[in-house]
């Protein structure tokens, strides 16, 4: 050294070598770090507080000037090439090959992170057009925006003193989702989605006949499979809708009979509403006379029936008298036994005249009498057709049984999402990436480079200026990463703190 | 070792009173200081900064770090204004030259003798102890003994491998370019105009009253505030900077509050005022009186 022999006080200031003496020395060495006292609480100008000071003081200056001094034996040369930004190891590795390095073109390397590291381990000595590097020169030249940053490096550094198995991330090793699918059993919910879907698809049967519920029915399912094929929709149609339209008639379509409607205006609120028409085609039927030949009273007996009225007889034909022994000899006449409570029954139900109902007598002919009919069947059933027979219909047809989990899952308005839903179809972003892969420090007995096997998590490193991963940044890593949790690592000039996010499904309260 | 404190000085002239310059050196655009004397230059000025290396003494533990200093950039700011520090070439103009790689091959081979000649000298004293150690002893074990001294000075043999080797931490000798140094020494550092945003107006005054200030990033706040030295003293406070006219949502307040009280630190909200004066508010969780 020029100034080896001149004792410039400029020289030596900023000199930190030591001299050979010293090196000599360094064998003996201590390893032991001093162990850091409890702090105070307040500072109050006492003496003792000063001498803990100057104390604690010296202690950090001391350990921070040791320089380290090694064995040249102990030590692996390595070669630095800036065009391949690597460092290329002149002599045989150590045991740090077993996790860290990789060969290319016959040779041992290191990456630069890697190389930094073992040479603040004192493990390595890396030199660049034969001179050795400094520590300071190791950070200057290895890291930077092309290899890693300096807090990515923090957070390898941090990790690896921790005795993690550090490697960078490639996302172009990473098996995809649909090849890790292959090897994965499937998961519950998506058996659960499939099967919805299935049964949407699915003609529902339905029980009720009627031509409105397969009408609407059929018009939901349309809707699903007219997306599919259009030829099976329109067959499927054809064979849901046999009869015309005429189940949706309302009071308006003309053509109703007339007698009956003439009926219903005849009468205000009188109970018996038979008058007698003149000129219609209104049969009196208080002047015909039917014969009850079952009955039983004495007065109903007659034993033959009078011949009818020649008048009404066509042609040529004579009816005579007609013996009704015989008849009723056909007939059944034993009487009934019943209990009070059936014959008590009995009497309601014989006074009971559906025409005496206001909404029977409210309707002009048959079809509005069975739409009635219809009508108060579905009420009873819970499936009123009025709701059935338009665009909206309910949810759930209360007929059809369903499991209590999935018509919670019908009702529910906001979906259970998770975190890789949709993220495949996410545009790769350049501010958030995935930089290592971490492997558990238990495994490094048997930690094989060429098959490192599934990491313990992937890092993602940011400081406390960036800003929150929002949603989108967040499913974006996950899908990258694949099944592995991705820790954000937040580096705050000397700490640094870890952060994760985990997917959460809000528990329903149902069992299956 | 380092021979100097940071008391020493060179002194250039009789009424300036310079103080050395702190040579803060440029990594990935981050402002580290690697060398012994200029990390005590920092922490003299009352700015503590971030170790971020591994200690050379037990390098696998995260618990003590060793060099570089990462500065804050408000500690940086503080130094520039002070005309204490100023940015090193990130490389010396010679590196690699043939002359510095023949000086490091001379010094090398000069280390190497130098300690082949202590080892022997420390090899003969381990056997003189030996020698001197056996009291009555048989006189068969000390004449072998003797007779190996004797030999020791044809037979010793002291391998390169064995030779202890420096890997320096601050870039050194041969390379830590003097010119820079020299000029920096000479002329002192441009002088940098203060910054006017909200934390470096809180850092100054902060710093200026005799607190000492750390980064806060983990305790929800910008810094963290310290009596006194913190190798001996624990956090006050944790300080907020916020603009005067900015408006916060009680909620950050309470968010920021309930942290405070939870890690037992006072939560002060500082604002730079309009007459380089700051305005400071402490909060304190109390019930209703």
């Amino acid at each position: 050294m020029a100034d080896q022999n001149n004792t410039d006080d400029k020289g030596k200031f900023y000199s930190e070598i030591l001299s050979p003496s010293e090196l000599f020395a360094a064998r003996s060495r201590s390893h032991k770090i001093p162990v850091r006292g409890q702090k105070d609480f307040f500072p109050d100008d006492s003496d003792e507080q000063k001498q803990r000071l100057e104390q604690s003081l010296n202690e950090h200056w001391s350990l921070l000037s040791e320089e380290r001094v090694e064995r040249l034996g102990n030590l692996v040369n390595g070669q630095w090439i800036p065009s391949k930004q690597i460092v290329e190891l002149q002599s045989p590795a150590g045991k740090f090959w077993q996790t860290m390095g990789f060969s290319a073109n016959g040779k041992q390397c290191l990456l630069p992170e890697e190389a930094l590291y073992l040479m603040e381990c004192g493990n390595l000595q890396v030199f660049h057009q034969d001179l050795p590097l400094s520590i300071q020169d190791g950070y200057e030249k290895f890291l930077s925006a092309n290899t890693v940053s300096l807090q990515q490096y923090q957070v390898f550094g941090h990790l690896k003193r921790l005795g993690y198995v550090v490697l960078r991330f490639d996302p172009s090793s990473e098996s995809s989702s649909y090849a890790r699918q292959l090897n994965l059993p499937q998961s519950r919910d998506r058996a659960g989605r499939q099967l919805k879907r299935k049964r949407s698809l699915s003609p529902a049967p339905s029980s009720t006949p009627t031509a409105t519920c397969s009408r609407a029915e059929a018009q939901e399912e349309c809707s699903t499979e007219k997306m599919e094929e259009d030829k099976c929709s329109e067959g499927e149609e054809d064979i849901k809708l046999p009869e015309p339209p005429e189940a949706q008639s309302s009071a308006d379509e003309g053509g109703g009979r007339s007698w009956w409607m003439m009926d219903v205006l005849g009468d205000s609120d009188k109970d018996s509403g038979h008058g007698s028409k003149s000129g219609s085609s209104c049969w009196d039927f208080s002047s015909i006379s039917f014969p009850d030949l079952g009955s039983t009273s004495r007065e109903h007996f007659p034993s033959d029936l009078a011949p009818p009225d020649p008048s009404l007889l066509p042609g040529d034909l004579k009816v005579g008298f007609c013996d009704i022994a015989p008849w009723r000899q056909k007939i059944n006449l034993r009487q009934v036994k019943m209990s009070a409570n059936e014959q008590k029954r009995e009497k309601y139900r014989r006074r009971w005249d559906v025409n005496k109902n206001r909404e029977v007598r409210r309707c002009r002919n048959w079809a509005e009498y069975q739409e009635l009919m219809a009508r108060r069947k579905g009420k009873r059933e819970g499936r009123p057709a009025h709701l059935w027979n338009r665009e909206v219909t309910p949810l759930h047809d209360p007929t059809q049984p369903i499991a209590t989990g999935e018509l919670l899952e019908k009702i529910s308005v906001i979906k259970p999402t998770h975190l890789l839903e949709g993220a495949s179809r996410l545009k790769d972003a350049d501010d958030w990436r995935i930089c290592f892969n971490v492997y558990q420090p238990n495994t490094v007995a048997d930690f094989k480079k060429s098959n490192p096997g599934k990491p313990y998590s992937r890092m993602c490193v940011c400081s406390f200026d960036d800003p929150v991963p929002d949603l989108r940044a967040i499913k974006l890593l996950a899908y990258q990463s694949g099944d592995i949790p991705v820790v954000i690592a937040v580096v705050d000039y000397g700490d640094i703190s870890f952060y994760t996010f985990k997917d959460f499904q809000l528990p329903t309260d149902v069992y299956p | 070792m380092e021979a100097l404190s940071c008391g020493e000085r060179r002194l250039g002239s009789e009424e300036e009173y310079a103080a050395p310059a702190v040579g803060v050196s440029l990594c990935d655009s981050a402002p580290l200081v690697w060398r012994m004397q200029d990390l005590r230059a920092v922490r003299a000025e009352g700015l503590v900064g971030a170790l971020l290396g591994s200690l050379p003494r037990t390098p696998r533990q995260n618990g003590r770090l060793g060099r570089p200093l990462l500065l804050l950039p408000e500690e940086e700011g503080l130094l520039r204004e002070r005309r204490a520090a100023a940015a090193l070439p990130d490389r010396c103009q010679d590196w690699g030259g043939a002359e510095l790689r023949q000086k490091h091959e001379e010094e090398e081979k000069r280390s190497f003798e130098e300690q082949s000649v202590l080892a022997l000298e420390d090899r003969k004293l381990a056997l003189l102890r030996a020698m001197t150690g056996a009291e009555s002893g048989a006189t068969s074990a000390d004449e072998a003994l003797r007779r190996r001294l004797q030999a020791l000075d044809q037979n010793f043999t002291f391998p390169q491998s064995a030779m202890a080797v420096q890997l320096s931490t601050a870039r050194a000798g041969l390379s830590y370019c003097p010119e820079a140094r020299a000029f920096l020494q000479a002329y002192g550092p441009p002088g940098a105009e203060p910054r006017c945003d909200a934390r470096y107006q809180v850092f100054r005054d902060l710093r200026g009253r005799g607190f000492y200030l750390t980064s806060a990033g983990k305790f929800g706040g910008d810094f963290l505030v310290y009596p006194g030295d913190p190798l001996r003293f624990h956090a006050h406070f944790i300080a907020v900077c916020v603009s005067l006219d900015e408006s916060v949502c009680l909620l950050d307040v309470l968010a920021v509050a309930r942290l405070g009280s939870n890690v037992k630190k006072t939560v002060l909200l500082c604002s730079p005022g309009p007459d380089a004066r700051v305005c400071y508010t402490s909060l304190q969780w109390s019930g209703m009186i």
